[in-house]
């Protein structure tokens, strides 16, 4: 695989607040993701795994420790890297299409070849029929295939997506998923999904990293060697629940010892 | 069955039709059989209706009605001016906003109305005292409307348009201004219905023309259906201005009027 992608080292941070106590959301923070690799990070509420990824878009700065994609340090964000939200971010002022050229638009990108990478991603996540919606007029499932095309729109090299299909009810999830391992093995980008369902880390990854409770580390890294491409039978077999459960038992240590 | 299904269609607007006509009809009805009239005090619909065509062809209401909506204009374009960037500077700046916040607050709270006759001695009988009259009270509604759509940008999508390299300038122009437009129309219908209170009321203290003149110059010389008149035209000229403003909503919101149809 060579040199890692992503490279997390010593990763430190803080929340100061006025009024209340400092919190440390992560402390001594390390992880490696490889070119082209799934990786999923799965950890009690509160342990900063969001916040990890908020830290690799260059949106906030650690207190310490460094951040390395491709070997340059991370300053802010960049071309490289785009985000899935949980709540989607779409701007409701946009229409479908207007939505996904947003990231190509705030890059400079001219008009005739941002449209045209547009049409491609509206058509890879199959809204083509919905392009001039607006998105309070697309159900939860359709507003986040925008939020995935338009991070997709800017060919980054890694795909983060923080709890892109807790927002979603438990069929779209599942076709959600499908559509995501499909488009990951047609577009071979890296991702760092981060979720709270075992279940979805376990079938969408490489590799699932589960975290300590607050202050976040990287407890435990388990390796998913199930065949690919998966689908949805593959969940029903006896090898995945034993990996879901021994994701669980790592997982479980932590959430107990919180109370 | 063709008109049932007309009437079934269009129920909002023979409704609201018959039901202007009715209270027109009562109106006329009761001071025609049941009081008569004392036309000094009082007056009905079909009087009125005469009066209407008479100052409306060939009276002057008209050029009332252009002097009156002269300084409205000129007052209302300077609180646009004005009470936009100023409502934007306070949502933007903290340090803005908590420092001018105490007088906006209060002058927006008090009947500002109390200040047309300061205004009149300051600035003398005329297009410029009732101009700064309506600037006065219409000018908070979009200072304050600017401010609370500014201050409720969603945090969320300001991060989606930093998190694609998008700067300062991106910020404003593709999150905090479209997401602050709808709160800045609603303000301006709120500014609308004080600005005209500005414009009668001033008309009233002090000016020898205008529409506000003709309701009390009527009314002062028991001219009653004169003054019912002038005000109705005013009450059109309100509802056309209200309309107009609601228009602009969908053009410039599109996002917000097809979801509150739905």
């Amino acid at each position: 695989m060579g040199a890692p992608l992503i490279q997390a080292r010593d990763i430190t941070l803080v929340f100061k607040s006025k009024d209340r106590e400092p919190v440390t959301a992560l402390r001594d923070f390390d992880l490696e993701v490889g070119k082209g690799e799934f990786v999923s990070i799965v950890g009690p509420s509160g342990c900063g795994k969001s916040t990890f990824l908020n830290l690799l878009l260059g949106l906030i700065k650690p207190d310490s420790g460094e951040m390395k994609l491709d070997g340059a340090p991370i300053t802010g964000p960049g071309q490289e890297r785009a985000m899935v939200f949980q709540e989607f971010g779409l701007l409701p002022w946009r229409t479908v299409r207007a939505n996904v050229e947003l990231g190509l638009e705030l890059k400079g990108v001219p008009s005739p070849e941002r449209s045209a990478r547009a049409t491609e991603l509206i058509k890879l996540v199959g809204l083509k029929d919905f392009e001039r919606h607006y998105p309070h007029e697309l159900s939860g499932g359709m507003k986040q295939r925008v939020g995935l095309a338009r991070a997709l729109a800017t060919e980054p090299e890694v795909l983060l997506m923080d709890e892109p299909f807790a927002a979603l009810d438990a069929q779209t999830r599942d076709l959600m998923q499908a559509e995501l391992l499909q488009i990951w093995q047609q577009t071979k980008k890296t991702v760092l999904f981060v979720t709270h369902s075992i279940e979805e880390a376990a079938y969408l990854s490489d590799r699932v990293i589960v975290m300590t409770a607050r202050p976040g580390r990287a407890k435990e890294a388990l390796k998913i060697q199930l065949p690919r491409p998966r689908d949805y039978e593959m969940r029903l077999t006896p090898q995945f629940n034993e990996l879901k459960s021994r994701i669980w038992d790592v997982l479980k240590e932590e959430l107990t010892s919180r109370g | 069955m063709k008109i049932k299904e007309f009437f079934a269609e269009h129920r909002r607007l023979w409704l609201g039709l018959s039901s202007v006509l009715f209270v027109l009809a009562a109106w006329e009805m009761l001071l025609t059989y049941v009081f008569p009239l004392n036309p000094f005090f009082f007056t009905k619909p079909s009087l009125v209706a005469v009066a209407f065509k008479e100052q409306v062809i060939y009276g002057a209401l008209w050029g009332d009605l252009a002097v009156s909506s002269k300084a409205f204009l000129w007052g209302f374009s300077f609180a646009v001016l004005l009470g936009i960037p100023l409502g934007a500077l306070m949502g933007w700046r903290r340090t803005a906003g908590y420092t001018l916040d105490p007088f906006f607050t209060a002058l927006y709270a008090s009947p500002l109305v109390a200040l047309a006759p300061l205004i009149i001695v300051v600035f003398g009988v005329g297009l410029f005292a009732k101009s700064v009259l309506v600037f006065a009270l219409s000018v908070f509604p979009f200072i304050f409307n600017t401010f609370a759509g500014v201050r409720s940008t969603d945090r969320l999508l300001i991060n989606v348009v930093r998190s694609f390299g998008g700067g300062e300038k991106d910020l404003y122009f593709k999150v905090i201004l479209p997401s602050t437009l709808p709160y800045i129309v609603a303000g301006a219908r709120i500014a609308l219905g004080r600005g005209l209170v500005g414009i009668i009321v001033g008309e009233f203290y002090a000016a020898s023309e205008g529409i506000g003149y003709a309701i009390s110059r009527f009314g002062d010389t028991y001219r009653l259906p004169e003054m019912f008149a002038s005000i109705f035209l005013l009450m059109i000229t309100a509802v056309a201005l209200t309309e107009g403003m609601r228009k602009l909503e969908t053009v410039l919101a599109p996002w917000k009027t097809t979801q509150e149809t739905r």
